[in-house]
């Protein structure tokens, strides 16, 4: 990289000559290095679904979230340093009771989405803090406005989406989503959907174990986010499963046909 | 010159977005003595090897008591500890004030966790340079957590940290099933036959320099030093002579 040792990359407060800040892009990295996380919106709300590493055995088993509940009807997923994605949640509830609060009411998630954006970005403008080194993922669904999504980068740059990717394998996880016809589903569909690219994103000689995250806020949680009930997250994983086997046996198949 | 120009502070990155100093606090666990944790059913105990800094002095110590239904023990910086000791103290009287109901464990480890990360992205303190595990017992049964200088946080079945203690998690996976479904006789023993697994070979446990904490069901938090101690050890050594 032509930015190392340059002397304009280590401090958020230096621009380099070409007008970049090199330590905003360093935050990002710490999110590219992170396992994935992805978040759907389809017609009735927005799902999220996450690859959470297993990084011992001594874990108990479901206890390591990267998906946080805002307030009732927002959801957060992030993606990169654990920690700082929690905070970055401790953020945005404070933001959400406040809300509540001052106004009797439940916070817009576009309001959010813009206190939340300059929060990150206030962190990339002073010497004394660092940018986070997470991105999150923002999801909220009421009967008025319907599903809404939102994608905050370290560098407090913020866009509203229909399907976003993040982490090491957001690559051929945005090709997956891209191929879904998202504004046309429903979100018991999309659940599973999530899941077999989770699954399929999985590269099981490289990555470590993992559990599989599911949430959602859409019609079917009256407007509430939570994780998706049990027997549904079960359903998801086996299709995701079966899914990842017909693809094996395909691969099977064509290599005989070769011969 | 080759030193790492990334590494002198909390609020620089590395281009590969790593965070240097970060990663060096999570060193000083290393330095400090080996401590274990242990759960079953129904009790949370914590072990661990105390040093002494010279043959004048006590035993440097390694398990604080938080509440009467939580314990800590500590591998690091020691004055680190004594200054979270005090905030994790602070924080289940001030809960048992406001709700007249003891703080979950997993609700204190979470504000433990806010006011680490705190110091991991701001520049006005280094990171704490220390590792907690802190067993407990609440509502929902006894738990086991450790805390990482990261800030970061695990609810763990059973955990060991410290100096040499791969060779007590290595243990602890292997005993996983056997720990779960032991009694607070055999789960003391697991944690200590753990905790031998750590020290170095000419080093032996002591009653001086081992430390207990139990806390469970119908049992407010428990720590056991010199005398009290030697029962369990004697556990240990029956045991060699019968697997002999």
């Amino acid at each position: 990289m032509s930015s190392i040792g340059t002397g304009y990359d280590l401090s958020v407060q230096t621009f380099s000559p070409a007008g970049r800040v090199f330590q905003i892009e360093y935050a990002q990295k710490a999110v590219d290095n992170s396992s994935t996380v992805i978040a759907l919106r389809g017609k009735d709300g927005v799902v999220f679904a996450a690859e959470n590493t297993i990084a011992s055995k001594l874990h108990e088993a479901k206890t390591t979230r990267r998906v946080a509940t805002i307030d009732r009807h927002i959801g957060l997923a992030y993606c990169g340093f654990v920690t700082d994605g929690r905070s970055v949640a401790n953020e945005a509830r404070s933001y959400a009771t406040r809300f509540r609060d001052l106004y009797g009411h439940p916070m817009p998630v576009s309001k959010l989405n813009d206190e939340l954006s300059g929060y990150f970005h206030m962190l990339t403008l002073y010497g004394a803090a660092r940018p986070c080194g997470c991105s999150v993922l923002l999801g909220a669904y009421d009967a008025a406005k319907g599903p809404q999504m939102y994608m905050i980068e370290p560098s407090g740059v913020s866009w509203g989406y229909y399907g976003c990717a993040l982490g090491k394998n957001k690559q051929p996880a945005h090709a997956e989503i891209e191929k879904l016809k998202l504004s046309e589903m429903t979100c018991k569909e999309l659940v599973k959907e999530a899941a077999r690219i989770i699954y399929a994103t999985h590269d099981e000689s490289k990555d470590k174990d993992f559990e599989l995250e599911l949430a959602w806020v859409c019609a079917d949680s009256n407007g509430q986010f939570e994780h998706v009930p049990e027997e549904l997250h079960k359903e998801a994983e086996s299709f995701a499963q079966t899914s990842m086997e017909e693809d094996s046996d395909e691969e099977d198949d064509s290599d005989e046909d070769e011969d | 010159m080759f030193r790492n120009q990334y590494d002198n502070d909390v609020v620089t990155w590395s281009p590969q977005g790593r965070i240097y100093q970060i990663e060096y606090a999570m060193e000083a666990v290393k330095q400090g003595s080996a401590t274990v944790g242990v759960k079953n059913k129904t009790h949370a105990v914590l072990v661990a090897v105390k040093r002494k800094p010279s043959e004048l002095s006590s035993h440097r110590r390694k398990v604080f008591d938080i509440d009467t239904h939580v314990c800590m023990s500590i591998s690091g910086l020691t004055s680190d500890a004594r200054s979270l000791a005090r905030f994790l103290r602070s924080e289940c009287t001030s809960s048992k004030w406001a709700f007249d109901e003891p703080l979950p464990v997993g609700r204190l480890v979470s504000a433990l966790g806010e006011k680490l990360q705190r110091c991991t992205q701001f520049w006005s303190r280094r990171p704490f340079g220390v590792g907690l595990l802190l067993a407990g017992y609440d509502a929902s049964g006894p738990h086991i957590y450790e805390v990482q200088p990261s800030a970061n946080y695990f609810d763990c079945k059973s955990m060991a940290i410290g100096a040499r203690s791969q060779s007590a998690r290595t243990y602890l996976e292997r005993q996983m099933t056997a720990i779960a479904d032991s009694d607070r006789a055999g789960l003391i023993r697991h944690a200590l036959l753990a905790l031998r697994e750590c020290l170095p070979s000419e080093a032996e446990l002591t009653s001086e320099n081992v430390t207990v904490a139990i806390v469970g069901k119908d049992e407010p938090c428990n720590i056991l030093r010199d005398e009290a101690v030697q029962p369990y050890l004697d556990t240990l050594e029956n045991d060699m002579d019968t697997d002999a």
